[in-house]
């Protein structure tokens, strides 16, 4: 018996609609890519402006994202990349209502969406730059209602293989007893519309001299490094540590610091555990240290490089210590590898695993920057994976 | 049906102009669409490949033979004695001779790698493609691939204009 294939093959690849996806799922995930093919034919644009293709195209490109450019404070848009990859900042731009006066604050960006608090409406904006959705969320009750509580931190992402749908991880640190604070987590996924039970953990408190000034612990004021499995912030005040949400365990745990280093930024390590970039006790040199598990469950830090950024940055001798030999670190590009930094010259974006930098503008504020990695896509998607649409408030 | 065990069991695949290629079945079966009649039991001992001829049909069976996995009992030798990283970067070598072939055999190979479901091939030939035209202008794309530029010049300023960056 001789058993026969079916459904014939269109005469050339490119005349089927579905080979023809397949290839240019390939593009390079570049911003002006998907634009630019548009342009090549009516069949083309209608094929990129899919829904669906639009979807592929971003699952495709997710370990891979560009860094388009940075975020700052008041959530404007700089873009980092060259012609024809360079978005305008006004692509960019959240439109809100003109009677809005409310302070944005954002929280961090992640897989192509923008966190960002809204503190005197005690909400959260999840917004889509590349799509313009927004998705308004209410603080969790048991956030909210939570006594001495400092500002709420918290990350956005989606999960592995989602390109639809979000969940958002809100933290706080909270307690009026400064020896007895805790740190709460919660999360919400935009599949459900709802955020899950409060998880706790209670934090270290660090014995200090009866006269001193006591300070609270609190979730520091900077974006969530995600790596491995989970999220993980900077605790600074009575305890300077690192709080750690295990996204697969949905446990929250806290991380000692090496006590070699003081810590300057959370990044993510070669091999994609969680590092930190420090500044040596002793030396007052820079250092990459790295948190290794070991098979008792234990992650030691390990000390992986020193990174030498005067040299680097050609910053002259007789500047050092000096206003115009500083840098200050701004953020971090996590899928890209890069650190943003303030120099008297300009900002500049390092790779920290080649070293090799490139100057973007001058600027004499150095506020902290948010690093906006995504996929450039034309087609207008829901980013809540069409469970509520756009622009709806929710009352959870 | 047949079982990895077998080891060497062969299957006959013919194409449309008529020539009959034995490969083993572990080789067919990298195409998932084979391998689901073979494991449906759709197929006996010959599959008939129809619109493939038998020209990419057997660069097609050349490069599942490459790829088809070295552990197990169909090539064992191999495995043994080079290191995984070493066999994946030989692999990327010998892919990218393999892909040296004129637009006509490369698209008729995206179609074979679609139709008999070969996720590598179809990979390689369509990254191939793309990787061709990414830097060419949107003339030198339309030429390459014989498409016919369907838009009024108004049109094509309307949509330049909608993301005038991206064509600077």
């Amino acid at each position: 018996m001789t058993a026969r294939l079916r459904r014939s093959p269109a005469a050339s690849p490119l005349d089927d609609d579905d080979l023809l996806c397949e290839i240019l799922l390939r593009l390079p995930p570049q911003p002006s890519s998907l634009p630019r093919a548009s342009l090549v034919c009516k069949r083309w644009r209608r094929l990129v402006s899919d829904t669906g293709f639009s979807r592929r195209f971003r699952l495709r490109h997710r370990r891979n994202p560009p860094l388009l450019g940075f975020f700052d404070r008041d959530l404007s848009f700089s873009p980092t990349l060259e012609a024809p990859n360079r978005v305008p900042p006004g692509r960019f731009s959240l439109q809100r209502d003109d009677d809005d006066d409310d302070r944005f604050v954002p929280l961090g960006c992640r897989h192509g969406l923008v966190l960002i608090y809204i503190p005197a409406r005690l909400q959260i904006l999840v917004w889509d730059p590349v799509t313009a959705d927004q998705h308004y969320i209410a603080i969790p009750p048991a956030v909210a209602a939570c006594p001495g509580k400092a500002r709420i931190n918290g990350a956005v992402f989606r999960a592995a293989g989602d390109v639809q749908h979000f969940q958002v991880v809100s933290v706080m640190a909270y307690g009026d007893d400064h020896q007895h604070r805790r740190a709460l987590a919660c999360v919400y996924s935009s599949k459900t519309g709802l955020w899950g039970d409060p998880i706790s953990t209670p934090l270290p408190y660090r014995a200090v001299q009866a006269d001193a000034i006591s300070v609270p612990t609190l979730v520091f004021a900077d974006d969530a490094v995600l790596a491995g499995d989970s999220l993980h912030w900077l605790l600074a005040g009575n305890f300077n540590g690192i709080l750690e949400f295990d996204l697969e365990k949905q446990r929250l745990a806290v991380i000692r610091l090496p006590e070699e280093v003081n810590c300057l930024k959370l990044v993510r390590a070669e091999g994609g555990g969680l590092g930190l970039l420090g500044r040596s006790v002793t030396n007052c040199m820079t250092q990459l240290w790295k948190r290794e598990s070991n098979c008792d469950g234990v992650a030691p830090w390990v000390l992986g490089r020193t990174i030498d950024l005067d040299r680097i940055l050609s910053v002259k001798p007789e500047l050092k210590g000096t206003f115009a030999g500083a840098t200050a670190i701004l953020g971090l590009a996590e899928d890209n590898n890069l650190l943003l930094l303030w120099t008297i010259t300009g900002l500049v974006v390092i790779h920290l695993e080649s070293l090799k930098f490139k100057k973007l503008f001058r600027t004499n504020t150095f506020f902290q920057y948010h690093a906006f990695e995504g996929v450039y896509t034309a087609a207008e998607t829901d980013i809540a994976g069409g469970h509520d649409g756009a622009n709806l408030w929710h009352s959870t | 049906m047949a079982t990895r065990e077998a080891g060497k069991k062969m299957i006959m695949l013919k194409s449309p102009d008529g020539m009959e290629f034995e490969v083993e079945e572990a080789v067919a079966m990298e195409s998932q669409t084979i391998r689901k009649m073979i494991e449906d039991d759709c197929a006996d001992t010959a599959i008939l490949i129809p619109n493939i001829n038998s020209k990419i049909l057997s660069r097609v069976i050349e490069y599942c033979n490459k790829h088809v996995p070295t552990t197990g009992a169909t090539g064992a030798a191999a495995s043994d004695t080079v290191a995984p990283a070493a066999l994946a970067e030989d692999l990327k070598i010998w892919d990218a001779e393999f892909i040296k072939v004129n637009r006509a055999t490369r698209f008729d190979l995206i179609q074979a790698a679609s139709y008999l479901n070969i996720k590598g091939l179809l990979d390689l030939t369509s990254q191939t493609t793309i990787d061709t035209i990414s830097d060419n202008s949107l003339e030198e794309i339309r030429s390459f691939l014989s498409t016919k530029n369907d838009y009024l010049p108004e049109e094509e300023q309307t949509i330049r204009r909608e993301n005038q960056w991206a064509f600077q």
